[in-house]
């Protein structure tokens, strides 16, 4: 081996999909991706003109936007199918599609549970049987997916997304376990209070009380965390899996 | 689409490709992939190299092979409970397992056997054999060798 290089993450040349990256943190991973030289194939659901303007900023041809309902399994496995078929190699997935409904237990309703769990929990599982048996076959792949602080720490007004993004975790750390032997890792970043729209609510509502308990006094950017999905992405985590990565500032609950 | 309207030269006909399909997922010599190798007693498959294998065999032979077929298929219709019960496989059950696998040796079916274990009866024929009946089942007549 050649001298130790930190110049080359591996990236360059290999195919990724992006699930919910027409905004927020997954535009942001999306950029990334593709800034380290990945083909990236991402998913959006309703925002059209966003979806475009996300794949027009990407270098020439390599990002491209598919209008895909995570929630729907056989347009998960056609997706897989046409990024296979075109590109012969599926190299990473990142599962970053998400959707919250805050409220209080007792004021959710039935539908706002039922719809973070199937986006965010079935929505993960869709794609990523979807994909795997790709990477099974050639031996390698990383699967990157994106939790949440609430995961593991809890927050008022949401046990349903809570739930979900603790899903997640368990699922990142189960599906560890089940592929290791084929060369495919399996990770999570748990993002805290991000700088995006999804959590424009709560840190309007309570923005104070919650920098108080954010170690570094502010709110993460996009890109942070897709900095955190890159690496995960990269050679240089070759050698982890099952593993949540918090990218939050230092966050502290009470 | 019973094992009596498979013949042994239409097995012979698709076996190449399978077995070439097995080896590649296994990672072994196709040598080694004889027709009769049970995967995992003979070529130490693991419970994810079957999906591999399904996996690979799909797009090899451009047909469809829904997870949990082989046993559906040889249960027939017989009930779940009919077939399974606490785990293991009843005389009834085992009596359609052997004659849907009527490629794997008779003294292989050894009661009490536990439906968990049903995977390590099947042989590189039995993957033959799902192949031409996927096929037939989509109208492909003349098997791909």
């Amino acid at each position: 081996m050649n001298n130790p290089t930190v110049t080359d993450s591996g990236l360059a040349g290999s195919v990724a999909i992006v699930t919910g990256g027409s905004r927020g943190i997954g535009r942001a991973i999306v950029q990334v991706l593709a800034a380290a030289g990945m083909e990236v194939v991402f998913t959006y659901r309703e925002n059209a003109p966003a979806a475009a303007e996300v794949a027009a900023a990407g270098p020439q041809g390599k990002v491209t936007a598919q209008a895909t309902d995570v929630r729907d399994p056989a347009a998960c496995a056609a997706l897989a199918e046409k990024v296979f078929d075109r590109a012969g190699r599926i190299d990473l997935l990142v599962n970053n599609a998400g959707v919250i409904r805050d409220n209080p237990l007792s004021a959710l309703e039935p539908a706002d549970v039922h719809t973070v769990i199937e986006t965010n929990v079935e929505g993960t599982f869709n794609m990523t049987r979807a994909i795997i048996p790709f990477m099974i076959s050639r031996r390698r792949g990383k699967i990157v997916n994106v939790s949440s602080v609430s995961g593991e720490k809890g927050g008022r007004g949401q046990t349903n997304y809570a739930a979900s993004k603790g899903a997640i975790n368990a699922f990142t750390r189960a599906l560890a376990v089940e592929v290791a032997s084929r060369g495919i890792t399996v990770n999570a970043v748990a993002p805290g209070v991000i700088e995006t729209e999804m959590s424009r609510a709560v840190r309007e509502l309570a923005g104070d009380q919650i920098k108080a308990r954010i170690l570094l006094r502010r709110y993460g950017r996009p890109e942070e965390v897709a900095h955190a999905v890159w690496f995960l992405s990269s050679r240089y985590a070759d050698y982890i899996t099952g593993q949540i990565l918090h990218v939050d500032g230092g966050f502290k609950m009470e | 689409m019973n094992n009596a309207s498979i013949t042994k030269q239409e097995i012979m006909a698709v076996y190449p490709k399978v077995a070439a399909t097995m080896a590649d997922a296994l990672g072994c010599d196709v040598e080694q992939v004889k027709l009769e190798a049970s995967l995992i007693d003979d070529l130490s498959a693991e419970s994810i190299d079957f999906l591999d294998i399904v996996f690979r065999l799909e797009r090899a032979f451009k047909v469809k092979i829904p997870r949990g077929k082989i046993v559906e298929e040889a249960r027939g219709d017989l009930s779940e409970a009919e077939f399974d019960k606490g785990g293991i496989v009843t005389d009834a059950g085992l009596a359609r397992l052997k004659a849907y696998l009527s490629e794997v040796p008779a003294e292989r079916f050894m009661a009490p056997l536990k439906s968990a274990d049903i995977p390590r009866l099947f042989t590189t024929e039995t993957f033959c054999k799902m192949v031409l009946r996927q096929q037939r089942a989509v109208g492909v007549t003349a098997p791909a060798a």
